[in-house]
């Protein structure tokens, strides 16, 4: 009788844990994110914001690389906690930004269609040929990268994907070398 | 009074609209060229009857070449008409290609395999020759071609509520099952009656989206079970091309050791319902309950007594596990879809892991180990079996007592992925399978050596690619004291197997 108590708290314990939110990034990383950055005012004025450390959720369109790091074209999506934690399509149109990763990434996380999350710092907008048209995309550069290779399919359709075969996601952390 | 107010504006509305386009043809072009734009668009409603007409592209500033030609003489106000007239009918006729492909694309975006709603895919064509040791009867070849699988399938996410609902056919697979009919040794065979066209069919239910993941969604219907990894590896996605020991071994039928006959250890789909989930983002698990008879059953009618089964799959990494799985419950033989089983308490306990190496990238070690029992009386599909009764000349089936078996396997693999042999995928794999650990003289063994070439390898949707199996395949016999002929056995001679496949979807 006296054990019940205890046994309740260590059920209960493990319910909460088991149901914590995912954390993707080292703490020191996260702090100071700004949590309520309009993606969409800073798509309009992106020179407005500069300096602002941000986390962002998105779908990869392009990646550009040269002199030692990467230029990744994104979509902007949203960062959803359902039904998987993550970056995911709602079927609306949102605009792309880019992001600077000053680093070397393996070709199988970059690849067009899958999902990521940045947290950055906003700098000055960026000139960058996105299919074969030149445009002034919002940028970041990169602090640290959470890529899912997805690609193309939502977070949410893995592992039991369709046509059977238990396939796990690859996932990875990648932060920028100091 | 209302009435006839709304009554006056509607009218002056009307009269207004009238004037209108009356009014922009007076102020046509020749009696203004200053706005030339306004006598275009003006001729060109009179020709076309067009209810609007897209601007015509000038340059920065406004003025268009042909303004400033007619300003500096160099054409006259005809020329400078028939310019903007060319103009205007091009326009026109873009703008009524525009219309006519929005009106497409309003018309395709509601198509349901547009939306997601609606898919289909090819799940496996596989044409396979196998050539093998053992010998044949008279009028048959060791070499063999057969299209191995050829998988239609269909799928679709409805809504968040719904994410998915799933149909394989399996086109090459029209033969029929036979029955398991109750009785004694004076029963009929059973009959074939169900066919296997029909293979997989199910429905995924999220009830409660703010539960997922860690109560993800509930899965009914027929499919793969989640029984370690082989079982759950659509044909499509295998590293090898014969299916492993766990899922069905040996041939013939059974004898009253247990060991002989086929044994069908792990039935690889079944009517289920289950739930699945994730916990910890480390901990994935499923549980449910399926009828324990085989996909077969959907013809046959059988419902077989119920087993409970559940799988916890801890990673390590995104791509690397360890998973335990049990299956609870009962078997019986009689009425049966699946080889081996017998009457009585029914159990399997199994582990298996799989390493995905970031250090080697390309390399892959997979392995499962299985145990279960399988009650007294196991049949044979087709023979007639009558519950647990041991006694075989009455009851039929193998008259066996009750049988623990045992398997397993490790599966390595690397795939090469630059240089001269970029996209070949050499692979090995061990297994023994043990139809009753209490026997000696049974044990099935076998070592695959492969060779894979990709053509194209985008798991788990894309993955056309040829394959090269030569099995060393090794059986010890039936049990003790049965007399064993290894000549026309196929699990005891080598074989070589070549698979083409194309999956895509």
């Amino acid at each position: 009788m006296n054990r019940l108590p205890g046994a309740i708290f260590v059920v209960l314990s493990l319910a909460v844990a088991a149901c914590a939110p995912v954390q993707l990034f080292p703490a020191d990383v996260r702090n100071g994110v700004e949590n309520d950055f309009d993606f969409s005012t800073w798509r309009n004025i992106p020179n407005a914001r500069i300096g602002q450390k941000v986390q962002l959720g998105g779908r990869i369109v392009q990646v550009n690389g040269g002199n030692g790091s990467l230029t990744i074209i994104a979509t902007q999506l949203p960062i959803v906690q359902q039904p998987a934690y993550g970056p995911k399509d709602s079927g609306r149109r949102s605009g792309e930004f880019s992001i600077v990763y000053p680093g070397a990434l393996d070709s199988k996380w970059v690849k067009a269609g899958n999902r990521l999350i940045v947290i950055g710092t906003t700098k000055e907008a960026k000139t960058v040929v996105v299919d074969d048209v030149q445009r002034s995309l919002p940028s970041l550069t990169a602090h640290c990268l959470h890529i899912w290779n997805t690609g193309g399919k939502e977070i949410a359709e893995f592992p039991y994907n369709a046509g059977g075969g238990y396939e796990p996601l690859e996932e990875e952390t990648h932060c920028a070398p100091h | 009074m209302k009435r006839r107010e709304r009554q006056a504006w509607f009218t002056g509305f009307c009269l207004l609209s009238l004037w209108a386009p009356a009014g922009a043809e007076e102020i046509g072009p020749v009696r203004a060229p200053a706005h030339p734009a306004v006598v275009a668009q003006a001729e060109s409603t009179r020709d076309t009857g067009a209810p609007s007409q897209p601007p015509v592209a000038s340059p920065p500033g406004g003025t268009s070449l042909e303004d400033l030609l007619l300003q500096k003489g160099s054409i006259t106000m005809d020329e400078w008409i028939q310019v903007r007239a060319e103009q205007e009918y091009s326009g026109a006729e873009s703008a009524r290609r525009i219309d006519a492909i929005e009106d497409w694309k309003t018309r395709t975006e509601l198509f349901p395999i547009l939306r997601d709603k609606v898919n289909f895919g090819l799940n496996a064509l596989q044409f396979l020759y196998s050539h093998q040791d053992a010998h044949v009867p008279e009028g048959k070849s060791q070499d063999n071609f057969s299209i191995r699988r050829s998988e239609i399938l269909f799928w679709g996410r409805i809504s968040d509520t719904l994410p998915r609902w799933h149909a394989l056919m399996e086109f090459q697979s029209i033969n029929f099952g036979r029955e398991t009919p109750t009785g004694g040794s004076g029963a009929a065979t059973g009959q074939p009656i169900a066919a296997t066209f029909f293979r997989e069919s199910y429905i995924d239910f999220r009830p409660f989206q703010s539960w997922a993941p860690y109560m993800n969604f509930i899965r009914m219907g027929i499919f793969r079970m989640p029984f370690g990894i082989f079982t759950e590896t659509s044909g499509g996605l295998r590293d090898i091309i014969s299916s492993p020991y766990l899922t069905s071994v040996g041939s013939g039928n059974g004898n009253r050791t247990g060991s002989a006959g086929t044994i069908d250890f792990l039935q690889e789909r079944d009517f289920f319902v289950d739930v699945r989930g994730k916990l910890f983002n480390r901990l994935e698990y499923v549980a449910g309950i399926m009828n324990n008879n085989n996909f077969h059953a959907n013809a046959t009618g059988a419902n077989a007594p119920k087993s409970f089964y559940t799988r916890v799959r801890l990673f390590g990494t995104d791509v690397s596990w360890i998973s335990f799985t049990t299956i609870q419950g009962e078997s019986n033989n009689a009425n049966t879809n699946i080889n081996g089983r017998g009457k009585g308490a029914f159990d399997r306990y199994g582990l298996d892991f799989r390493y995905t190496s970031k250090i080697i990238p390309g390399f892959m070690i997979q392995g499962e180990w299985w145990q279960g029992h399988d009650g007294a009386n196991q049949t044979t599909v087709g023979r007639p079996a009558n519950g647990a009764c041991l006694d075989q000349t009455i009851c039929g089936g193998s008259g066996a007592p009750g049988a623990m078996r045992r398997t397993w396997y490790v599966l390595a693999k690397y795939l090469i992925s630059d240089g001269p042999f970029q996209n070949w995928e050499p692979t090995v794999m061990y297994e023994q399978f043990d139809p009753s650990t209490s026997m000696s003289n049974d044990l099935y063994t076998r070592t695959i050596l492969g060779l894979t070439y990709y053509f194209e390898n985008f798991p788990p949707k894309v993955q056309s690619k040829i394959q090269f199996n030569y099995e060393f395949r090794h059986h010890q016999g039936n049990g003790p004291g049965v007399a064993y002929d290894t000549t026309f056995d196929a699990f005891a001679q080598n074989a070589f197997l070549v698979q083409f496949q194309i999956r895509f979807m």
